[in-house]
């Protein structure tokens, strides 16, 4: 019996912490897909942090909270795709300048948000009957939120989009062949633009769950290195969605287990384990075809302009 | 273009070589006003650590008219040298009190550097003839908790969520296990280690992590209230720790230790301003202050020894005590708690026999811990459950 | 059918060396313009602000101390990274590289048992080993693989940073440090000179100005150093010219690693004089002195000027942070603002924006 409830708990903590790694893999997957390389996501999610918790503590709305955490994590994501497409700046450096700035300014914006406590956080949900399905129940259906629920609908969603539709079909030929995708009268930079903006959206709404949600409170920094976990899980996940979504909560689970495991196993070990993996990963897809089927999308930080070269 | 470059550096070096004479120290004269300075490791918005020394400061302010405070936050360590001398030279304090263990070494420097002024380092050990030490220590009040939170109980399994396995911790830890102990020798200690002093996602996890060990009462070494919040969502009782902790769980925090750093800094500015404390006889002046000094309390809230929510729950359970008979563990906190408030200290959580967890004795019979023994402290006490690196 | 775009960009011939110092500076005022705007937000006056970073950061002794101290890693670093971003090498890495070379300095100074006189040498040359090993790997990785180095090399970051924590608190925890998670104090002999009363390690500096002016002379007047310029501007050409990609990489990498690694050597030996927590020995040197080496246009002698510019920045940004109560990340507020107009005006430099209903 006891096995049971360990094994239960370690679920759910999984899908709890495991929800915004999720939701800004699947974001950053697009964005990578198509071509461009976001190294802003830290940035985006500690804005989208401060954003909702400080619209959720002066409207008491954490809804309009996540709602505002969207807006900003897109902003942010334009003014990257805008340099890294339009104007076809060094995407690496771009990224890296818009972290240090969400880091920045949240700091200094949110100076005096610190310690206090949020009055309504989202709330958590216990759907009735399907709790009481034994094993899965207390998992999925006691004490998650529907912020939570949304994420499973996404990875559905940008699965199947991804996978099966034209625009999906469009967003990888962008980012593995441009030139081609153009001839074919796709218009590569609107895509690269949308995927963008995609994956800033999705990095604001996990870095506003992590403040309104996960621990309602701000603290500057609070994010503390998750969007780089979040670049790493990308290429663990094949930038594939449905994978990213197996790496996000394998990472949530590594991440509690070291918790739970401490009397036994090293906390730094596990901690360190989702960037050794994700370089391990791209040594094993590193030969030849494999990385054709399993790789990096081709053009990926490589600006796309007609006709050059 | 090299030889710009150059010429650049080399006047650059020039300067500095130039303008490396040591600064105009002025001492203070008792009586003039004065500038105090005081070094945070963390945000003052941690509602933890820092903020309560930063709440001492704003008392000491308001109580002497004589007085200018500034302060800076979020040092990290290895800097504290620079900002004691930023202190000193740039907004002309006269004392800077620094409040991490691991700014030690720095601030020896500076004393070093600065022997005209005053240093005072919290919870460290080394002194210098202008630089003393001040601790204002919770194991009184984290063995009272323990004795509460081994009545509270139900599973037999109270958790302890530590920063840093330092003495400081381990210290507590014990107290509150040899607490927990008094009241129900069955009931086990379980503590996990989240190696930050500030982190309240890794507080949560690991307060999830041991709810989910089954460990119904909680208390804790990190500078937030997060441990509070997650157990009272499970509706667990927990203990505050360092600042008043009620509001964010009014039915579920039992306790707590309160810091009042107060005590010691009004002491220790009055002092200087009197001039019975200058830059030349502090190598032997350390603050060791516990209950009596009053600088440290228990409570939720200030004035709010014991929840009323979980009196009579207390006041339900009875313990055999050899010297008291028998006793309610209610009344039995109240008693210990004005024994140890005693000028004479007449009982103390540390004094003998107490036993290791390998069951080794480890203070006799009829003595107690000296202080060095507490400050030193890597063992850990009997009913301890869980990793405990260190570990002698 | 084509849809007309707004606007075309194309490319112009390289500009030259004054239009990009005055473009750079231009850059950096509109950086601290913007910065202005948020400290207005926040309710300080954003010119009391600044009179009191220039007044801090280079109107006092110990604020100019204070910048060329600063100044030092990002100078170590700033090389490095010159060197490796001119063969297109993106090392993100070295703040892993920085924190490996504190880490064998460390492991020198308490354990290796060496004489006294031979500890500081051998510090310097393990840190810049270790410092180039952990560059090492995304090299190979890169070069014979073809794995992306920018991820490779943020991933070494972290496990570097999880190193260091397993070795402070585990293996290497002092055992006169009471339990708390540091190794012991360096043996003197094993700490680095100070100038004075100041916190500036001199070893370091001039070592750093030393391999400024070494790796200038290595990028402009020696066959690797053409090797390596070769195979960042096309490396296709480099190729058919019969340069080993494979080796110039793995220089690279050796080099800026080292470089970074020996930034790591002063920081632990000549500010700190322990190993410590990995926040607590570089505050973002790695990431910052991409800035630096950006900003010096890869030019390993204008690192000079441009380390002590970003010297300038951390040493005001402390000075705010005591006179105005600002949070720490401010610096990096800074930092990113300065990158992002940097990137924005080399745009505006390198390629004309043209404005047309042109189809195409």
């Amino acid at each position: 019996m006891g096995w049971e409830i360990w094994v239960i708990v370690t679920l759910s903590r999984t899908l709890a912490y495991g929800t915004p790694l999720l939701l800004a893999t699947l974001g950053e997957i697009y964005a990578e897909r198509s071509g461009v390389l976001n190294l802003g996501i830290e940035g985006m999610m500690i804005m989208g942090a401060y954003a909702a918790f400080s619209t959720a503590y002066t409207t008491g709305s954490p809804w309009l909270g996540i709602m505002v955490a969207a807006l900003v994590g897109g902003a942010f994501s334009l003014i990257h795709a805008f340099a890294s497409i339009t104007l076809k700046a060094n995407q690496v450096v771009s990224g890296l300048s818009l972290t240090m700035l969400g880091l920045g300014l949240s700091g200094v914006l949110g100076r005096g948000w610190e310690g206090k406590p949020l009055p309504v956080s989202i709330p958590e949900i216990t759907v009735p009957g399907l709790s009481k399905i034994p094993f899965l129940g207390p998992v999925l259906f006691e004490g998650q939120n529907l912020i939570v629920y949304f994420s499973f609908l996404l990875v559905v969603v940008m699965w199947y989009i991804l996978y099966r539709t034209r625009i999906g079909i469009a967003v990888r030929a962008v980012g593995e062949n441009p030139a081609t995708a153009d001839s074919l009268g796709i218009n590569v930079n609107k895509v690269r633009y949308l995927c963008t903006i995609v994956g800033g959206v999705l990095a604001g709404i996990a870095g506003g769950y992590l403040s309104v949600a996960y621990r309602p409170a701000w603290t500057e920094g609070m994010t503390g290195g998750m969007g780089w976990i979040v670049i790493a899980l990308t290429i663990f996940a094949f930038w594939n969605p449905a994978i990213g979504m197996l790496g996000a909560y394998l990472f949530a689970a590594l991440y509690h287990l070291s918790f739970r495991l401490q009397p036994w196993v090293s906390p730094e070990l596990l901690k360190a384990m989702p960037y050794a993996f994700a370089i391990l990963v791209l040594i094993a897809v590193s030969r030849g075809t494999l990385q054709k089927k399993m790789g990096a999308p081709a053009a990926l930080t490589l600006p796309y302009s007609r006709g050059e070269e | 273009m090299k030889t710009r470059f150059v010429l650049i550096g080399v006047v650059l070096l020039g300067l500095i070589f130039g303008l490396s004479m040591l600064t105009a120290a002025k001492e203070y004269v008792p009586g003039d006003l004065l500038k105090a300075g005081f070094i945070y490791v963390g945000p003052i918005g941690d509602l933890g650590w820092s903020y309560a020394h930063d709440e001492a400061r704003r008392i000491c302010e308001d109580a002497f008219p004589w007085l200018e405070t500034v302060y800076v936050e979020s040092v990290p360590e290895g800097e504290e040298g620079l900002f004691i001398d930023k202190l000193i030279l740039d907004e002309g304090c006269d004392v800077v009190f620094t409040t991490s263990f691991g700014f030690m070494d720095g601030t020896l420097d500076a004393a070093q550097r600065h022997p005209d002024k005053i240093l005072a380092h919290c919870s460290g050990f080394k002194r210098n003839a202008n630089m003393m030490t001040y601790m204002a220590d919770f194991y009184q009040i984290y063995y009272l908790n323990g004795l509460i939170a081994g009545a509270l109980t139900k599973s037999h399994k109270v958790a302890y969520v530590g920063a840093f396995p330092i003495p400081e911790v381990k210290r507590h830890m014990g107290a509150f296990a040899i607490g927990v102990q008094e009241v129900d020798p069955a009931t086990g200690l379980n503590v996990r280690w989240i190696y930050e002093w500030f982190s309240p996602t890794a507080a949560k996890e690991a307060t999830e992590a041991l709810i989910a060990d089954g460990c119904d009462v909680f208390a804790f070494t990190e500078d937030s209230p997060t441990v509070v919040q997650v157990a009272a969502e499970s509706d667990l009782p927990s203990f505050g720790h360092y600042s008043p902790m009620y509001d964010f769980g009014p039915d579920h925090v039992v306790s707590g230790q309160i810091a009042h750093w107060e005590a010691i800094y009004l002491d220790f500015l009055a002092k200087v301003y009197a001039g019975a404390y200058t830059a030349h006889n502090l190598a032997d002046v350390n603050y060791w202050w516990l209950l009596k000094e009053g600088a440290v309390e228990m409570g939720a809230k200030p004035g709010m020894l014991i929840n009323p929510v979980y009196e009579d729950e207390l006041k339900a359970v009875i313990v055999n005590d050899p010297i008291l008979g028998t006793i309610s563990v209610y009344d039995l906190v109240m008693k210990r708690l004005e024994q140890m408030s005693d000028a004479s200290m007449v009982v103390d959580p540390f004094q003998g026999p107490i036993y290791d967890r390998k069951l080794n004795l480890r203070v006799p019979e009829g003595l107690r811990m000296s202080e060095f023994e507490l400050t030193t402290m890597e063992w850990a006490v009997k009913g301890i459950v869980g990793p405990w690196p260190g570990e002698q | 059918m084509k849809k007309p775009s707004l606007f075309r960009v194309e490319r112009r011939p390289v500009p030259s060396g004054h239009v990009v110092v005055l473009v750079s500076i231009l850059a950096i005022f509109a950086a601290l313009l913007v910065a202005g705007i948020f400290f207005q937000a926040y309710g300080v006056s954003a010119i009391r602000a600044y009179q009191l970073i220039v007044k801090g950061a280079l109107g006092s002794k110990l604020g100019l101390t204070e910048t060329v101290r600063r100044a030092i890693p990002l100078l170590l670093c700033g090389v490095g990274l010159t060197i490796a971003f001119r063969a297109l090498f993106w090392n993100i890495g070295a703040e892993g590289q920085l924190l490996l070379g504190g880490v064998a300095a460390a492991g020198v100074a308490l354990f290796s048992g060496l004489p006294n006189v031979l500890l500081l040498p051998a510090m310097f040359i393990a840190g810049f080993l270790a410092g180039a090993l952990w560059g090492l790997i995304p090299a190979a990785l890169k070069a014979r693989l073809g794995i992306n180095d920018v991820i490779t090399t943020l991933m070494m970051n972290y496990i570097a940073i999880y190193l260091v924590e397993w070795l402070i608190h585990g293996p290497w925890r002092g055992p006169t440090m009471r339990g708390f998670a540091y190794t012991d104090k360096f043996p003197s002999a094993a700490t680095l000179p100070t100038i004075s009363w100041t916190r500036i390690h001199w070893p370091t500096l001039l070592l750093g100005l030393a391999l400024a002016v070494l790796a200038y002379l290595l990028i402009t007047r020696t066959r690797a150093g053409f090797e390596i310029r070769v195979v960042g501007e096309n490396p296709d050409a480099a190729r058919f010219a019969g340069i080993s990609v494979l080796k110039t990489t793995l220089l690279v990498m050796i080099i800026s690693g080292g470089l970074a690694g020996l930034a790591g050597v002063g920081e632990v030996a000549g500010i700190h004089k322990m190993l410590l927590g990995p926040t607590h020995i570089s505050m973002g040197y790695g990431y910052t002195a991409i800035i630096v080496a950006w900003l010096a246009r890869r030019n390993p002698l204008a690192v000079i000027v441009t380390s002590l510019l970003f010297g300038v920045i951390m040493s005001g940004g402390d000075v705010i942070r005591v006179s105005l109560g600002l949070p720490f990340q401010v610096i990096n507020l800074f930092n990113g603002l300065i990158l992002f107009f940097l990137i924005g005006s080399e745009l505006l430099m390198h390629y004309k924006i043209s404005f047309s209903f042109r189809r195409q």
